[in-house]
């Protein structure tokens, strides 16, 4: 895992500085269409290696999506996708294997396989891809469940945890290959205050000890504040603004003043589109 | 039911069978990735097989029993008792042994099979072993496919011994017939390459569409509860359908 000096010496609230200038991942005029719907129209973004990111937008952005294309789970229907120098949307199945594993993904629900236990989850990958000695295995995945506070954890199935552990435990297996990215899905949903500051402190360690690049979406304003470098939002299937997290929540548009505002009303209407209010009631003769 | 309705239900359904056609292709095709995963795949024999042990045993003994029952008063009319052993075995290795232990299987294995897959889709663990590098298809789908072509021709073997131990314990044991007579018209009679071959081939067969349509479903399954319902109910149905059609054209081919 090469980690440049400059990443290392970032601290956790330097909001970009010292990242150094090349992307790892690199989106350009990204379209994707779901159903009839529009997700993505002519998205541009970029990710500086060893920089935390985050994404964020209002539900039903395609946020997820985004993540999605980034693996390759799923194609666009145009624009490119470029992930470590490399054309995600026109990769062979095989190569594809080949990149995802050195990704991390962090499921929103966790997804730890129901099947296996906390220790067997985080050595399948290992056993999957590598011929590794059970001892050797076994100090891998100590070491990992070590760093998320979990070692004592290995033997409990997944049902016997709670939210935040299943999620400390997910993490555990996304990092079990030292990737060079991790895709982080909504990691403070559903986490008490103390939890969400463990999952917090995690991503914050993972990127400033072993420089891993980050993308988290989320939706917690505070603690995206306290973690990523940049930020992105996305509205209406296009970037909408960007920045650093306390620049952004200044930047005073229409987007970030509801977004960061958490107004009930402005660019994402209150009201879903519906046909005239009147005309549905029934009142449609009566408006002389 | 319209008439717009109901051409809509028969294109869902040809549909549907399209994409089964399709999956059985990309299951076949990540067999080989399969063999990596050699735990899994006998995890799943276990599973299909070991574990169904108790219900087709039980099921093969009372299907013996009652077959030489109704088998005894009909030759009984004609006088052709002696040919009792014969007709049971016969009956088992070419008919019900296949047949029986493919409906049995399917409300055991295939159930459960179907549940557990569309569970994980559900719970988003099939996208995580594809982010994993792991296959699902080769890792989830294949195995349990193969697990089924495996263990069920055993079943049918022991469901059809179950059968003619209780097809004996009636007729001889408890109707009185001659333990030689019994045992020697069937062996006399009883094909190894004609009766007992075609029954295999037709377990083969079911062994691969019950947990072809159970994977199937299982894999499709609507990310929710009643989706998973409905998907472990159709895999009855289809199942039961297809396994009951198919022994029919079979039987049409073989004899």
């Amino acid at each position: 895992m090469p980690v440049d000096s400059a990443s290392l010496s970032t601290s956790e609230h330097a909001a970009g500085a010292g990242i150094s200038s090349d992307a790892l991942v690199q989106v350009r005029g990204l379209r994707t269409r779901i159903g009839g719907k529009i997700i993505f129209d002519g998205l541009d973004l970029e990710v500086p290696r060893g920089s935390v990111t985050a994404i964020m937008g209002p539900s039903g952005t395609g946020k997820t999506t985004l993540l999605r294309h980034l693996t390759g789970q799923l194609r666009p229907d145009a624009g490119s996708v470029r992930v470590d120098g490399r054309e995600v949307t026109t990769l062979s199945r095989h190569a594809l294997f080949e990149l995802r594993e050195r990704i991390g993904f962090l499921f929103q629900n966790s997804a730890l396989l129901t099947d296996f236990s906390v220790f067997e989850n985080v050595a399948f990958p290992l056993r999957q891809h590598t011929r590794l000695p059970e001892e050797l295995i076994r100090n891998v995945v100590l070491t990992k469940l070590q760093a998320v506070g979990l070692r004592g954890a290995a033997n409990l199935m997944p049902s016997e945890l709670s939210g935040g552990m299943a999620r400390r435990v997910a993490l555990a297996r996304a990092i079990v290959f030292d990737p060079m990215l991790i895709l982080y899905d909504e990691p403070f949903v559903g986490l008490d205050p103390i939890a969400l500051n463990q999952v917090l402190r995690l991503i914050a360690t993972l990127n400033r000890t072993l420089g891993i690049t980050s993308i988290l979406v989320a939706h917690e304003l505070a603690a995206v504040r306290r973690v990523a470098h940049h930020v992105y939002l996305i509205a209406d299937g296009r970037l909408v603004a960007q920045g650093a997290p306390d620049q952004l929540a200044r930047e005073d548009s229409p987007w970030t003043r509801q977004f960061f505002g958490g107004e009930a009303d402005g660019p994402v209407p209150f009201q879903y589109p519906a046909p005239d209010y009147a005309a549905d009631l029934g009142f449609a003769g009566a408006a002389r | 039911m319209s008439a717009n309705l109901r051409r809509n239900f028969m294109l869902d359904g040809i549909a549907r069978a399209g994409e089964c056609g399709l999956f059985f292709v990309a299951v076949i095709a990540a067999l080989p990735g399969s063999l990596r995963h050699l735990r899994e795949l006998c995890r799943q024999v276990w599973f299909v097989g070991a574990m169904s042990l108790v219900i087709v045993m039980t099921c093969g003994l009372f299907v013996g029993m009652v077959l030489a029952l109704q088998l005894y008063y009909t030759l009984s009319i004609f006088g052709g008792t002696a040919a009792l052993g014969t007709v049971v075995a016969l009956s088992l290795f070419r008919e019900l042994g296949p047949v029986v232990t493919a409906l049995l299987v399917a409300g055991r294995a295939g159930t459960a099979v179907t549940a557990e897959i569309g569970l994980m889709r559900a719970t988003d663990q099939l996208d995580a072993m594809a982010m994993m590098a792991v296959d699902p298809m080769a890792y989830v789908a294949a195995p349990r496919f193969l697990a089924g072509v495996i263990a069920m021709p055993l079943l049918a073997c022991v469901f059809n011994a179950m059968g003619i131990f209780g097809g004996h314990l009636v007729g001889v044991t408890w109707l009185g017939l001659d333990n030689g007579t019994f045992w020697g018209n069937m062996t006399a009679t009883v094909d190894l390459y004609k009766d007992v071959l075609d029954g295999f081939y037709k377990s083969i067969v079911f062994g691969g569409v019950v947990s072809l349509i159970a994977v199937f479903q299982g894999y499709t399954a609507p990310p929710t509860s009643e989706g998973v319902a409905y998907s472990t109910t159709r895999t009855v149905v289809f199942s039961s359908i297809v396994i009951l059609a198919l022994d029919f054209v079979m039987t049409a081919f073989l004899t």
